[in-house]
């Protein structure tokens, strides 16, 4: 009986049946799509970071080494449970070809190191650690599809050539953002080739499990041992390994509540719709007897069968979907160690969906109960007054815009020349990098004289980073990585106060400022180098804070003649600006052909080229992301508006029978829907992308603050926001609204007066 | 005496069979016959409603049938007006916009001038005071004579009626049946479906249809209240000839 009831409303409403599955199935599915994704990839980051051993806590090294001390040092320390010192041979981009494609707008420091021996491995596809033979290479493997290269391809450095012989997983550097990239190769080229690059050591510890990484950093630094370049731990491994690909996650799962949101307000309307419909036979059934209780179990099996069968339906479209969006994952991460678990997740995140539905069909259902009999049958009561339909038409449409735009923002954000001001990266357009030579301060003031004489030139500012000993209020001493020169030409974003623009003042990045427990306003003492191993110590007032992840995030600014001293530069950095951005390309290319020839570490590159080598991998998966989400949201629109109008033109069927019967035309009929619709519509756009912009900064900005970008602003694009947009939704909300309004051209004059 | 309205051979279905009438201006005809005999759809496809299969239908010198539904509803709401058994209404406008509504949207700019005229009307037939009630709060020949006041307002040069008075009490039809006879007198022509004899004895003509057929018909002439008696008197004859 049950059963039949079921069967025979199902064939009454099928539009309404289906779409119910199908919001229902889309739930589940979103939901259980971010779960595997997210799932797979941090289970596959902690596989490969497991099998290949990354160190707990890493110190880059450039010039002398004194290898016993820091084995004394470690030693000495009961929490370190192995160090290792590995050789990492930097090269000239400009130097590199692979596979026919050169490197030399590459942005990454590029460079030849051999197997470690106790941990940081260096592995596989199948996680094996890698032994290359003699003239064999091992490619990073977030080049392979970049350059589309193959085994058995030809590397060249300078006139030297070696055999990629495959491709390697590097749990330290194999996301983009991570600006180094190691080759493997075999111990006996590695010497060979030593003459072509500049060494760099990576000083690793592995430590005993929980220790506190951030006391052993301390420890180093007090230990005054080699530092001569940024720190990087664990946790940042991780992160970086995370978010090239999580954020396309966070989208989607961003995407899946939303799509949950709609999900539980059209059930909701459906709902309602359908009770207002069934008002009379309500009544009918409670009028012979049938207890509330029967009756709304009756209705709630309807929705526990449709919301089992759009269950099965999501879990098994994520799993599909989640294959090609998972390919990248997979290929730079590897597989996940535990799938079932996953799956086990995933399938409990689409009941948990389910159940949330169906509490929310519960409680709509109530409202059935509160109606007495004969309130049923005089057709009063609540649910008795029609539901706007339309309101939820102009909801539904600002959360469809608002998914569209949070990804397209956060995408046109972390695109825009602009956002490595975030970074802690100064906005010009040309950025010259001076590392790895000999003595780094001579030839980054031989170039800076050379550009000063350059009349394309319009612009430029030089910074010599140093590091620096401080002193905390608590009495630790602290290593400050201090950047100096005119940091008022080409500023950073500062989340707090600005740029050090006297001469005692200093700037703190975020990481530092909150590692140092400083704020802008507060003095410290900094000593500076006045050589012979004497030091005067500065007092130095924090004029600004601001965000930064070059260098392992913890730097600090200030003025040259504030540390006039004589310091080691550690690196240069030249930003500058041309008098026609257009020569850009050109100007880049000359300078890059004339420093390719000496070896002196000096890399010319635009910002533009920066972004993209650095944020391109980010970048593209959010875009598949804003895709997908762009899709997903005009589908969803369609849908939702084809079901409601159609709900709409159903419940009013009669009195527009009544108008045609009194002379209205189709075309008036329509017109007066379409009017209604927009009336909802365009505040709904409005409000989307109100709240694309505002509130979805907030939200994007918790997510890119884990980035390091801290204090985030949208730098929005207008014509996509305000032109795009709201086109894209108007076309998918023009379409669902024109093919329901078809159902006007059916309604009949007469049906009014027959229907008695 | 011009002809206002020329039926030649209308059929639909198997339910008009080459239907033929001429109405001239000015005149009150009566459709009287048995429950499904097509009198209803009779009056649609007059009314250009529903699309007839064969046939023409002259309304002054416009043909209806071979028109578009769009042209049709054009002239629906400029020259026709109509009343229903049922009172067919918008539950959710109260009564003066329920009146206004054809009006207003075939004349969007004399909104004020319509209101006026409609509260004319709703005062000619005696509702005035309920201008501005819900459309569930009035009585059934209110709400008919409102339905009336809404077929006038457009100045229409006929009024199609069907059994206007068909869910109303004796009292209630009398009121409705007044106001018929007074748009008639000012000069308005009525096609009226009724089940009522004493109501088709007010009008001028009366046809009987049975399957689709027009069998018969009756001459009263203009009513008049003197021969109010005779005039019943001869309907329920003929009446009775025709099988009623
Ligand atoms: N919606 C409809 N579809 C098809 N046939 C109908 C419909 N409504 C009524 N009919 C049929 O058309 C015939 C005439 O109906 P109708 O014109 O309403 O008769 P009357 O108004 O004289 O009572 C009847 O036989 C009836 O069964
Ligand atoms: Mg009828």
């Amino acid at each position: 009986m049950k059963k039949r009831l079921i069967l025979n409303d199902f064939k009454a409403n099928k539009l309404v049946t289906i779409s119910t599955c199908i919001f229902m199935a889309a739930s589940a599915m979103l939901l259980g799509l971010s779960i595997l994704l997210f799932g797979s990839l941090s289970s596959s980051i902690d596989s490969l970071m497991e099998e290949a051993q990354t160190p707990d806590f890493l110190q880059m090294h450039t010039g002398k080494i004194d290898e016993e001390r820091i084995a004394f040092f470690s030693e000495n320390r009961s929490d370190v449970e192995a160090m290792q010192i590995s050789r990492f041979l930097n090269l000239q981009n400009s130097q590199l070809t692979i596979g026919g494609n050169s490197l030399i707008n590459n942005m990454q420091d590029n460079g030849l190191c051999t197997q470690n021996h106790s941990f940081d491995f260096l592995i596989d596809a199948e996680n094996n650690k890698i032994k290359p033979n003699p003239g064999e290479v091992y490619v990073p493997v977030c080049y392979k599809t970049e350059y589309g290269l193959e085994t058995g391809d030809v590397m060249q450095i300078g006139t030297e050539k070696l055999s990629v012989a495959g491709f390697l997983r590097d749990s330290q550097m194999n996301s983009m953002m991570a600006s180094s990239k190691r080759f493997l190769v075999n111990e006996a080229d590695y010497e060979r080739l030593w003459p072509l690059g500049s060494e760099e050591y990576l000083i690793e510890f592995k430590l005993k499990e929980g220790s506190d990484i951030n006391a052993f950093a301390t420890a180093y630094e007090d230990a005054d041992l080699p530092g001569n370049g940024p720190t990087i731990t664990y946790s940042l491994i991780k992160m970086m390994n995370a978010l090239s690909d999580g954020m396309m996650i966070l989208v989607i799962l961003l995407a899946s509540a939303v799509v949950l949101f709609i999900s539980i307000l059209c059930i909701r309307y459906m709902i309602l719709t359908q009770l207002e419909k069934d008002k009379r036979e309500i009544g009918m059934l409670k009028a012979v007897g049938i207890s509330r209780k029967d009756i709304r179990s009756l209705y709630f099996s309807k929705y526990l069968l449709l919301s089992a069968i759009g269950g099965v339906v999501g879990v098994t479209a994520a799993a599909i979907v989640a294959g090609p969006l998972g390919t990248q994952i997979r290929e730079l991460y590897g597989d996940a160690g535990n799938m079932s678990l996953i799956y086990a997740l995933m399938i409990l995140g689409s009941l948990a969906v389910e159940g949330i539905i169906l509490l929310s069909v519960y409680r709509t259902l109530g409202k059935m109960e509160k109606m007495s009999a004969v309130q049923v049958l005089y057709g009063h009561g609540d649910f008795g007054k029609k539901k706007n339909l339309y309101l939820p038409i102009g909801i539904i449409t600002a959360a469809a815009v608002f998914m569209i735009l949070v990804p397209w923002n956060i995408e046109s954000t972390i695109s825009a020349p602009e956002f490595v001001t975030y970074m802690g990266i100064g906005e010009s357009q040309i950025r010259i990098d001076i590392r790895q030579t000999e003595n780094v301060e001579v030839s980054a003031n031989a170039v800076a004289k050379e550009i000063e004489q350059d009349d394309q030139v319009l612009d430029y500012a030089l910074m010599h980073t140093g590091s620096y000993k401080t002193v905390l209020p608590d009495g630790t001493s602290y290593n400050l990585m201090i950047e100096k020169g005119d940091h008022s030409r080409f500023p950073v974003r500062y989340i707090e106060g600005r740029y050090p623009d006297n001469v005692g003042e200093i700037a703190l990045s975020i990481l530092n400022s909150k590692e140092m427990n400083v704020n802008a306003g507060d003095t410290i003492l900094v000593y500076k180098d006045l050589g012979d191993n004497l030091a005067a110590p500065v007092s130095c007032k924090v004029s600004g804070i601001y965000s930064d992840i070059t260098n392992g995030g913890k730097t600090a600014k200030a003025r040259f003649d504030t540390f006039d001293d004589k310091a080691p530069v550690m690196w240069s950095i030249i930003y500058l600006s041309l008098k026609d951005e257009n020569h850009a390309d050109t100007w880049v290319k000359d300078y890059q052909a004339k420093y390719s020839s000496l070896n002196d570490g000096i890399k010319v590159a635009k910002i533009a080229d920066y972004i993209t080598g650095t944020y391109g991998q980010t970048i593209r998966n959010i875009q598949k992301a804003a895709v997908m989400s762009v899709i997903s949201a005009c589908l969803i629109l369609f849908v939702v508006m084809l079901l409601l109008l159609r709900l709409v033109i159903w419940r009013e069927r009669n009195d527009s029978s009544l108008k045609k019967a009194l002379g209205f035309t189709s075309a008036d009929i329509k017109e007066a829907y379409l009017k209604k619709t927009s009336k909802y519509l365009l505040p709904g756009i409005a409000v989307g992308i109100f709240a694309g912009i505002v509130p979805g900064q907030g939200l994007a900005g918790v997510l890119l603050s884990s980035m390091g970008a801290y204090g985030f602003h949208f730098i929005i694009n207008p014509i996509a926001v305000f032109v795009i947009a709201p086109a894209v939704i108007i076309v998918a909300a023009a379409l669902a609204t024109w093919v329901s309004l078809k159902e006007v051209g059916r309604i009949y004059a007469y049906e009014c007066l027959r229907a008695s | 005496m011009s002809e206002i309205l020329k039926v030649r051979n209308l059929s639909k279905g198997n339910i008009l069979k080459k239907i033929s009438f001429e109405m001239q201006e000015g005149e009150m005809i009566a459709i009287m016959g048995p429950s499904g005999s097509g009198k209803s759809t009779l009056l649609y496809n007059v009314s250009g409603m529903d699309q007839a299969d064969e046939g023409e239908v002259l309304l002054g010198s416009t043909e209806i049938v071979s028109l578009s539904e769009d042209e049709k509803a054009r002239l629906r709401l400029s020259k026709m007006g109509f009343v229903f058994q049922q009172m067919n209404v918008l539950a959710n406008l109260n009564l003066i916009d329920n009146i206004v509504l054809p009006a207003v949207h075939a004349n969007k700019k004399q909104k004020r001038e319509l209101y006026q005229r409609a509260q004319a009307l709703m005062d000619d037939f005696h509702i005035g005071d309920l201008a501005e009630r819900r459309v569930n709060e009035v009585s059934g020949g209110e709400l008919q004579r409102a339905c009336i006041c809404r077929s006038m307002m457009m100045k229409p040069e006929i009024i199609f009626a069907d059994e206007p008075t068909g869910a109303l009490n004796q009292a209630a039809a009398t009121d409705v049946i007044e106001a018929f006879l007074k748009i008639n007198r000012e000069g308005t022509s009525v096609l009226m479906v009724t089940h009522d004899s004493k109501v088709a004895g007010m009008c001028e003509r009366i046809l009987y249809i049975l399957d689709g057929e027009i069998k018969g018909e009756l001459k009263l002439g203009k009513y008049t209240q003197d021969d109010a008696k005779e005039r019943e008197k001869r309907t329920s004859r003929w009446l009775n000839e025709m099988g009623w």
